[in-house]
């Protein structure tokens, strides 16, 4: 599909891939997205001028190229897509300069940009919706700039714990579907068909369709959708569309059943973000755990944290086996349900907090979405790390599927114009 | 080991092997070998890990480093440090150990194998803790400074043990 | 041998193993890349000598080069400046038609290029077999800066003023 798309050129700002062996991840990562990574071109002349011209004073000098190069891609000087920004995980210096390349750039050009700090342990999965959102950036950046849903659209996301649809009408939604994910097809049969019920629509009245998530290409190929599309880019235009803050800075949190998502966004768009399937401790799963010890459904248990006391209860471990282990040792010890919960929700933040968070960016205002945004003690511990009042927006657990009904409604125009 | 450094031991047992910074430097790399000693820079690293690879078999381009070398780095820089330093010291690293005097210039602005600050500062630094003689000179801006750049290493090289000055010094 | 493969057109990958390439710069204006070839060329030496914007690169068993290396710096010796090069000639990994841009080691080049001039001066003069002037020793070896005691400052104000 994406080999007929016309081929996309990367401008790479970089410091350190070549000499951490992870150069080759970033160029198949690219190829794989039909893209060419390739590095912009100055003279030294202007490399020093430019770098002067930037006024951010750093010492390493594949760090000044990076700066120069960003300036010529501003400037106009050299001719690029997309920029991908990328140097060493742990290096402050290039932390600084990347942060800054990526404003300067997109506060002051049209190309999207993305920036990723690396190990050694980097590798071309890890690096490919990155590519992906960035390539589908460049490539429809005018479906990405829709603010307003039109006609009548159906969204599917396809998360790896569940499946949901959402459909709108007129900048509304107006049915909703979810399910956990069994049978990828099958579930997505059954979320369209609550979504249909509740909005007493036929599919027959649906003007155009997006899929998300993990089972995207499978279900769209089914259904016919128009857009197929990475969450990643998705979910950030769905989190800042229910939360109405479609321009400007914002940070969008999913603590997914999987894998976990911190997008530091601006303008809708995705710049950087962390996706993590770090430990299961640091996903929903552990809450879903922590729901069934307790004896109750995992809907009960926000509200049960939210008069618990987290910090009562000694927690040895994020481990998703030690970490329940504490949890039920407090309540043998005679802790509370209502503390343990609170507890849970405390250490799933902080694992968060420490092991994404601190990658990204983190602007107000901070959207929580996905399921576990439903479980309030969560979202005031991450609040409570964050030192900030955090939004969960309504819908906030269909985000996906709310973002790829929105984004498909530019396809519904096209369609008429086509038809006519 | 390096093919040019094994070759070089051989011939020439009573040159020394000079560590120089920036480890890219035409500059003194010229006036080591011009003078009779071994520049130890960079390229002699990259060109081993170049010929590692086959047509096919680039680990990760351009200079086929792999994140072996990164964690062979761990040799001189903690799992802490970011992996670009410890990627660079693992060509650095042997060289120094190697050495057996330096000739530091400072201020360099160069980039790729000397373009990250942090590995340089390790790099000088063990330079100057490895006990062997260390020559720190400034870039010349003149003709005289060029001529007492010139000079400086050429006493200092004399000064090195085993030193000895190949034809081409002096007067021709 | 070398000289074979090379007339096979293979450029990259572990035909290259076991040689060196030498970056050979030229900062005269009387000495020309074409010229240093040609003396490159009488040895007849098996190594591959590629003419480029800045002198040459020559690549071959190391014996071999150091030869040529050798006779090309009899040419010019105060102009002509030699390093090692990592990648063989030509290599497509860092070949700026494929990277889009130059590889980072041209710009250090760049910078350096700037002052060779500075040191061929001081070269001519050592091959001249000139000694340094104090001033110019203490360019190497600066005085170190002499404190002024408080009375001696003082007496400094009194006799200016």
């Amino acid at each position: 599909m994406a080999m007929s798309e016309r081929k996309v050129r990367i401008a790479q700002l970089s410091c350190g891939p070549d000499y951490s062996g992870v150069q080759k991840e970033i160029n198949e990562a690219a190829a794989s997205v039909n893209a060419d990574i390739f590095y912009p071109d100055l003279t030294l002349r202007d490399i020093k001028r430019n770098y002067k011209d930037f006024g951010l004073d750093v010492r390493s000098g594949d760090l000044k190229l990076a700066i120069a190069r960003a300036v010529a891609l501003v400037e106009g000087a050299i001719d690029a897509d997309a920029v991908f920004i990328t140097t060493c995980f742990r290096c402050a210096e290039a932390a600084i300069t990347r942060n800054e390349l990526r404003n300067y750039i997109h506060e002051n050009s049209d190309l999207p940009v993305v920036s990723y700090s690396f190990t050694e342990r980097t590798t071309a999965g890890t690096l490919l919706t990155r590519m992906e959102a960035l390539t589908t950036i460049a490539r429809r950046k005018a479906l990405l700039a829709r603010q307003t849903q039109v006609g009548m659209t159906l969204g599917v996301d396809s998360g790896s714990s569940t499946t949901k649809a959402i459909i709108m009408q007129d900048n509304e939604v107006i049915g909703t579907g979810w399910r956990p994910t069994t049978d990828v097809l099958q579930s997505a049969d059954e979320v369209i068909e609550l979504a249909l019920e509740e909005a007493q629509v036929q599919m027959s009245d649906i003007e155009a369709i997006g899929t998300t998530g993990y089972g995207r290409y499978l279900i769209g190929d089914k259904i016919n959708a128009d857009l197929v599309q990475e969450e990643l880019s998705v979910n950030s235009k769905g989190a800042v569309f229910l939360a109405d803050c479609q321009t400007g800075f914002s940070t969008v949190i999913d603590i997914g059943g999987m894998d976990n998502k911190a997008i530091s966004v601006l303008d809708g768009i995705p710049g950087t973000f962390t996706m993590g399937g770090i430990c299961a401790g640091a996903s929903g799963r552990f809450l879903e755990m922590t729901a069934k010890r307790l004896g109750v459904d995992i809907t009960e248990l926000g509200p049960l944290a939210m008069k618990g006391m987290g910090d009562s209860v000694p927690m040895n471990s994020y481990c998703i086996v030690f970490g329940t282990q504490s949890l039920v040792n407090a309540l043998a010890q005679g802790h509370s349900k209502e503390d343990v919960a609170a507890a849970a929700c405390h250490s799933v933040a902080e694992q968060v907090f420490e092991q994404q968070l601190q990658e990204v960016d983190i602007k107000d205002p901070v959207i929580m979405v996905g399921g576990s945004s439903l479980i309030q003690g969560l979202v005031r511990a991450m609040g409570d790390l964050l030192q900030t009042e955090i939004v969960v927006p309504p819908y906030s657990q269909y985000i996906g599927a709310v973002g790829a009904a929105l984004l498909s409604s530019g396809y519904v125009e096209q369609k008429k114009e086509s038809k006519k | 080991m390096n093919v040019y450094l094994k070759y070089s031991i051989v011939m020439r047992e009573i040159m020394a092997k000079v560590f120089i910074y920036p480890t890219t430097s035409l500059i003194l790399s010229d006036m080591v070998e011009r003078l009779g000693h071994i520049p130890l820079g960079s390229a002699l690293s990259v060109r081993d890990t170049v010929q590692q690879g086959g047509v096919e078999g680039i680990d990760s381009p351009p200079l086929n480093m792999t994140p072996d070398d990164a964690k062979r780095g761990l040799k001189w820089a903690a799992v802490e440090v970011p992996p670009g330093v410890r990627g660079r010291m693992s060509l650095l690293g042997p060289l120094i150990a190697e050495a057996e005097a330096a000739i530091i210039m400072d201020e360099p602005l160069a980039f790729g194998c000397m373009g990250c600050a942090r590995t340089n500062e390790l790099a000088t630094f063990l330079l100057k803790e490895a006990d062997i003689p260390v020559l720190e000179l400034n870039y010349p801006q003149t003709d005289d400074e060029g001529f007492a750049f010139v000079m400086a290493i050429k006493e200092f090289l004399k000064g090195l043990e085993g030193g000895e000055q190949k034809a081409g010094d002096g007067n021709e | 041998m070398l000289q074979d493969k090379l007339k096979e057109g293979i450029r990259d990958g572990p035909e290259y193993a076991g040689t060196v390439t030498k970056y050979v710069f030229i900062e005269s204006n009387h000495t020309t890349p074409d010229d240093l070839a040609l003396h490159a060329y009488e040895l007849a030496a098996p190594v591959m000598i590629k003419e480029t914007c800045f002198g040459l690169q020559v690549t071959g068993d190391p014996a071999d080069v150091e030869a040529v290396i050798a006779r090309i710096r009899e040419v010019d010796p105060s102009h002509i400046f030699v390093k090692d090069r990592g990648f063989p000639p030509g290599d497509a990994r860092r070949c700026r038609a494929n990277m889009g841009g130059a590889r980072p080691g041209y710009f250090g080049h760049e910078a350096e290029a700037g002052v060779l001039r500075y040191v061929s001066y001081g070269l001519q003069r050592m091959y001249h077999g000139d000694s340094l002037s104090p001033s110019e020793l203490e360019i190497i070896h600066p005085k170190e800066r002499v404190e002024l005691s408080n009375e001696r400052l003082l007496e400094i104000f009194n006799r200016d003023a």
